[in-house]
């Protein structure tokens, strides 16, 4: 049996280090690549959610070398992200592959369901042992989020072009190559030491916070880079979602630094009800960030994904009252790096352009709706 | 939005109330056009149309009356966008025109709904009997209008109480029509497509025409629920159609680009081919979707289903019609 899951940001070290921790035979997925986005949008639906393309896409490429059991996570609620598991079970069956999907379905009321799931899962290993790699493959993507964190709020600083990021990718081999507590506080320490340690510049940043749906935000390849090219540009870059943060079930975010009732809070003048996804976070955090006193948003949004799409409504109101700006990216499988870029270039200049006449408190023009 | 469906219940409550209450009629070019304009790109036509709605109204009146469904069964959710709802129609038409938004959410029961709808009805009077009267007086109307939709009867013809001509009248060919409720009977986007189908010679049979128990039983086969409640039935219902041959072929409306119909479409098309018994045909609506190709296809479906139907006859082969 060889496991294999689609990418996500950091996901890929965490259930890496669970299968190697457990000592199970795993073949992670072909990085993503332009092929990736390809294959899922040539199998899936029209116009289905961009994520479910992509996923698919890692499927796909995972059978081809050679995986035969495809993990997904699978639930219920308003978004549609509780249905991919059944539907690309569907889509790849009807395009003739051979696999075994087994959805992990995360729901209060079906507890027994994921325990057979997950026995499917580990095999022969011991409920103990998989109890343990989780616990430690959690911690290291804890340790790997606030790295990546140390990563956005510095990249703006870099003497050299890239110096943060390779040396963050640096930190993931090695938080990877650890196998126990006592070498994972070492290379916290070595880490943020080497974070730290890349030559920097003097340079007066503005605060950029990125908002949106979670796949998007945590996905490097497919959100384009937006947190490298906004830190490029100058940019101090807080987002509104890390990968342990969204794993944590009581709604706590220690690393994006709120608990998801302060944001529904915030968000209450201008949506009042959950939407399914992020979509109430997206609204409530955007009040937050001005709270916080940053100069921008960038809302990330899958093509027709429905929380982010009424979030995007409501965003401009929003982005009126309070005088934040707000620059919404749809991404879809026909989106440019360079349209991309563009417009990332433009709204940081716009918010150099704000911060400069708050300080001088030269007259505003009227905020314009994004 | 969901006014094909709930229509009766909110006219006869609100009336019951003593509130006057204006309709924006049916939809139209022009109100679909304010509609694009304002409305998200993303959004799906639905919405769209139900901004034009709300733009069009947004004038003559106090107030507009939005509820937010959240789940109209136990253990099902609507769609996102229908959450959303009340705040869309709010961020489309400012502070100048209040916003009536009672929550309907059977996840927790009976009670807070009944607190949903009497704060509601606190806004027109004061008398705790008149809204309770109101109210089950309207769900009564409710009733007997989703069991005129069931029996067939247009939907025109169900709120207005006219003349019963039924959509289907044991004519040689029938066609099953399925999808939401605003996919379906609302004449302007769909190019009255009922209508026409009808003057073809066609029965029609939409979802709500198809027997609840034969949805649910088909439900159940499936390897994982469907938790929203609209699709539950749009599947169900294509799935007994092809099961149990209710109709000749299927037409599967969907609005572009609507979420849970996106995957629902994989499900049911592979269902569908699985059984092999009905043709079926996905057409999606969008606000660009030109009145001749529409057209074109449909009747080309139609065609077909003839065709077909006269050369299994032709064969001596007993077709079974249920």
């Amino acid at each position: 049996m060889k496991i294999s899951w689609p990418h996500m940001g950091s996901l890929e070290v965490v259930l890496a280090s669970v299968f190697e921790e457990l000592g199970l035979e795993y073949v992670p997925a072909p990085p993503n690549s332009e092929r990736t986005l390809e294959l899922g949008a040539r199998y899936g639906p029209e116009f289905a959610c961009f994520p479910l393309k992509t996923t698919l896409g890692n499927f796909i490429e995972a059978i081809e070398a050679g995986a035969d059991t495809l993990i997904m996570v699978a639930g219920r609620g308003p978004c549609r992200f509780g249905y991919y598991a059944e539907t690309q079970r569907r889509i790849l069956e009807d395009a003739g592959y051979e696999f075994e999907m087994v959805p992990l379905t995360f729901h209060l009321g079906k507890m027994p369901l994921l325990m057979r799931q997950l026995r499917r899962l580990k095999q022969s290993a011991s409920w103990t042992s998989l109890a343990r790699a989780v616990k430690i493959a959690l911690s290291k993507a804890y340790l790997i989020d606030r790295l990546e964190q140390q990563a956005l709020h510095q990249r703006y600083l870099d003497r050299d072009k890239g110096a943060t990021t390779s040396a963050l990718k640096e930190c993931y081999e090695m938080v990877f190559q650890c196998d126990g507590y006592d070498r994972l506080r070492r290379v916290e320490r070595e880490g943020f030491e080497l974070l730290h340690s890349v030559p920097k510049t003097e340079r007066q940043p503005i605060k950029i916070g990125i908002i949106g749906e979670f796949y998007l935000v945590l996905e490097p390849f497919f959100n384009l880079q937006v947190e490298e090219q906004l830190g490029y540009l100058g940019a101090y870059v807080e987002r509104n979602i890390y990968l342990t943060d969204w794993l944590r079930p009581s709604g706590n975010k220690p690393i994006a630094g709120h608990h998801d009732s302060e944001s529904e809070e915030a968000a209450r003048p201008y949506l009042t009800h959950a939407v399914g996804g992020e979509g109430l976070h997206s609204v409530g955090n955007t009040v937050l960030f001005h709270r916080h006193g940053f100069d921008g948003v960038v809302h990330l949004m899958p093509f027709t994904c429905m929380p982010e799409t009424i979030a995007k409504s409501i965003l401009p109101m929003v982005s009126q009252d309070l005088g934040i700006p707000v620059l919404s990216l749809v991404i879809d499988e026909m989106t440019g790096k360079a349209g991309v870029a563009t417009r990332l270039e433009a709204f940081v200049d716009l918010a150099h352009f704000r911060r400069r006449a708050h300080r001088q408190e030269l007259p505003l023009a009227p905020q314009p709706a994004f | 939005m969901l006014y094909f469906r709930y229509g009766r219940l909110w006219n006869s409550f609100l009336n019951a109330l003593g509130a006057e209450v204006v309709e924006s009629g049916e939809t139209t070019r022009s109100i679909l056009t304010s509609g694009v304009s304002k409305a998200e790109n993303e959004s799906c036509l639905p919405v769209k149309v139900f901004y034009g709605h709300v733009l069009a109204l947004k004038d003559k009146v106090d107030a507009l009356f939005v509820p937010r469904l959240v789940s109209v069964k136990k253990n099902t959710h609507t769609c996102p966008k229908m959450l959303g709802l009340p705040d869309m129609a709010k961020s489309a038409v400012g502070e100048k025109v209040d916003i009536i938004a009672p929550t309907i959410d059977f996840h927790f029961g009976l009670w807070t709904n009944y607190r949903a709808v009497y704060s509601t009805g606190r806004r027109f009077t004061r008398n705790p009997a008149k809204i309770i009267s109101s109210g089950i007086e309207a769900w009564k109307e409710h009733g007997s209008y989703l069991e005129k939709l069931t029996m067939g009867v247009d939907h025109k013809q169900a709120l207005e109480g006219g003349s019963e001509q039924r959509l289907c009248e044991g004519r040689e060919l029938r066609v099953g029509v399925i999808g939401h409720h605003y996919n379906v009977y609302d004449t302007f986007t769909t190019m009255s497509l009922l209508e026409r189908l009808g003057a073809m010679g066609v029965d029609v049979m939409t979802a709500d025409m198809v027997p609840e128990t034969l949805r649910e039983l088909e439900l159940k086969k499936l390897p994982q629920e469907i938790y929203w409640s609209y699709e539950q039935e749009i599947a169900g219902a294509i799935l007994a159609c092809g099961r149990y041959k209710l109709v000749d072929g299927i037409i599967f409306m969907i609005s572009f680009p609507c979420g849970p119909d996106s995957i629902i479409r994989v499900l049911c098309e592979q269902e569908i081919r699985s059984m092999d018994t009905v043709p079926m045909m996905t057409l999606v609506m969008d606000e660009h979707t030109g009145e001749g190709g529409f057209l074109t296809r449909i009747e080309a479906f139609v065609d077909m289903l003839r065709r077909k139907k006269d050369r299994a006859e032709a064969d001596n082969r007993v077709v079974v019609a249920v």
